[in-house]
């Protein structure tokens, strides 16, 4: 199977986000980089295919500026086979992004395409989508598990409740909410290896895709106003306290 | 405005969500709300080819969905068919001159975005974004037949967790109650099970206890998981790590139990218990029911 994963490098989740001086892009000065968390999910999903298969090949893409390549290398220390860098300095609309990844897909022919289901920045979850769409294949989002079966996957997607089952025939996309082990950390003969692979860089202008495209206009980024203040119980015997909080829910914050 | 809401139903019911859309889209102007019909499953193909088939003949102005897993798959890829804006997630939408003005959260939760997009354009809308007025009436809805003759998937089955049953879903819920590892294990889940079954809440935990196995993973709320906006948020027993918060910091009421008085729960809680959970949940249960029966 041969599985290619579109990624977003974004600042890490424990970064603390705050608004740049401009009032409407994020202060990017001492920010830690990671690959977001659902193209993580999205990566061991693949690469625990190859664990059980290696003639299983792993390749990473990303759109994104000259940065975005410590994302990929990261994606092969941890195991992946190879990346490649769309390089694209300023920001494009999900659309946009999709045709560029289109025209790599459509070059590179894999069986199937796995993307996280949203990136940790913007949390659009509109690219994959897109990308399917652009491609003109059938697409299946929330997923935690792959299977392969015979002549294509079969594609497992959270639902409340559960998980519906769906088989797919080669090509399909995906797109991950979660692996069944959490990500793996990069090895340190991994790390030794990634350092020394070549990652082609493609300028997202030569692609020949129209970047043109409607998306939302960001006016102003705000941080929410902070919450706090709040009563704290811990007086008396656990009974009375029960007894004022559930009055003060139904005869303060009326939510009983 | 001309807005076409795709609707959402579970079981005979339509979701909260989509009655929270049809009462905004009467607001920005000419409204009609339609169901895509015939899929057992969703499925984005078959769904997003209706639907697009539909906008051609009515060439609404916006559309929304609900920012549900299935409201977000259909939106994303039928604004990539129709060529259309997208904004996901959405949590104020106002007609702007011939524009929208909208605002969405960005950086799970960290940030607030204010956005104009230009219409055409689809929107998906946060789940309990809208208030719903009382005694709104349910709007008529259109069936629109899924298009299946564009499906390239086959369905094999619905495979169910073991645990989920007939509470409400963890997205829509007016009131959630969440366990975390301060439970100190599955066995004392019923614990938080007995307070949501008082407050008729559904049930969520931290990421902790679903990657412990102690419960699954539909049910964990925070940043890898389901992000919640309701009434009241009641959190046991988690001590309130940033990729949890970002889950549920826009919940409007926000109680916390822990045993710890430093946790990082309390500095958004608007009712902090310092206690043992295993001392005041059953106390608190009982004392639900007898408030909620004297009001």
């Amino acid at each position: 199977m041969k599985i290619l994963i579109p990624l977003k490098q974004v600042p890490d989740s424990t970064v603390r986000v705050k608004v740049a001086p401009d009032g409407k892009t994020i202060a990017v000065e001492g920010i830690t980089w990671s690959i977001s968390p659902y193209d993580e999910y999205a990566i061991e999903m693949a690469l625990e295919r190859k664990d059980a298969d290696p003639s299983t090949s792993v390749s990473v893409v990303t759109v994104g500026p000259a940065r975005a390549r410590d994302a990929l290398r990261q994606a092969l220390a941890m195991g992946c086979d190879d990346a490649t860098l769309v390089l694209a300095e300023q920001p494009l609309p999900g659309l946009a992004i999709a045709r560029a990844l289109a025209k790599v897909v459509q070059d590179a022919k894999p069986d199937l395409v796995l993307c996280g289901k949203q990136a940790s920045d913007d949390d659009q979850g509109s690219v994959g989508p897109a990308l399917a769409e652009v491609l003109g294949w059938p697409h299946v989002s929330m997923l935690t598990k792959l299977v392969p079966a015979d002549g294509g996957v079969e594609l497992w997607r959270e639902v409340e409740g559960g998980h519906d089952v769906w088989q797919a025939t080669f090509p399909v996309l995906g797109t991950t909410h979660k692996s069944e082990k959490e990500p793996r950390y990069p090895s340190l003969p991994g790390i030794m290896k990634a350092k020394k692979k070549e990652i082609p860089e493609r300028a997202v202008a030569s692609l020949g895709v129209d970047l043109d495209a409607p998306a939302p206009e960001i006016l102003a980024l705000e941080t929410p106003p902070a919450r706090g203040g709040g009563k704290v119980l811990k007086d008396g015997d656990m009974k009375a306290v029960a007894t004022q909080l559930a009055t003060l829910l139904r005869d303060e914050a009326k939510v009983l | 405005m001309k807005v076409l809401v795709v609707a959402e139903r579970k079981g005979k019911d339509l979701r909260r969500v989509t009655l929270e859309l049809a009462a905004k889209a009467n607001e920005l102007g000419d409204a009609s709300v339609v169901e895509v019909s015939g899929l057992e499953h969703h499925s984005a193909l078959p769904a997003v080819s209706a639907l697009a088939a539909r906008v051609k003949a009515d060439t609404p102005d916006l559309i929304l969905t609900g920012a549900t897993p299935n409201g977000r798959d259909v939106g994303a890829r039928l604004a990539a068919r129709l060529g259309w804006a997208y904004a996901a997630d959405c949590t104020a939408v106002a007609a702007d001159g011939g524009a929208l003005s909208v605002e969405r959260p960005m950086y799970a939760g960290k940030i607030r975005a204010r956005l104009r997009v230009a219409t055409p354009a689809v929107l998906s809308i946060r789940p309990g974004a809208f208030t719903l007025p009382a005694n709104a009436p349910p709007p008529p809805v259109a069936s629109l037949p899924a298009d299946s003759a564009s499906e390239k998937l086959t369905f094999l089955k619905h495979e169910p967790t073991a645990s989920s049953g007939k509470r409400v879903s963890l997205a829509e819920a007016r009131v959630v109650v969440s366990g975390g590892r301060g439970l100190k294990g599955p066995e004392n889940w019923h614990l938080v099970e007995e307070l949501a079954d008082a407050l008729g809440a559904a049930v969520g935990a931290s990421r902790a206890v679903t990657d412990a196995g102690w419960r699954p993973n539909e049910e964990q709320v925070g940043q890898t998981g389901k992000t919640v906006t309701p009434d009241l948020y009641v959190a046991l027993g988690i001590s309130g790590a940033i990729q949890h918060l970002a889950g549920m910091t826009s919940s409007k009421v926000i109680v916390a139990v822990n045993k710890d008085p430093d946790a990082d729960i309390f500095k958004i809680a608007d009712y902090g218990v310092v206690g043992d959970v295993f001392e005041f949940v059953p106390a608190f249960t009982e004392a639900v029911k007898k408030a909620k029966a004297s009001s």
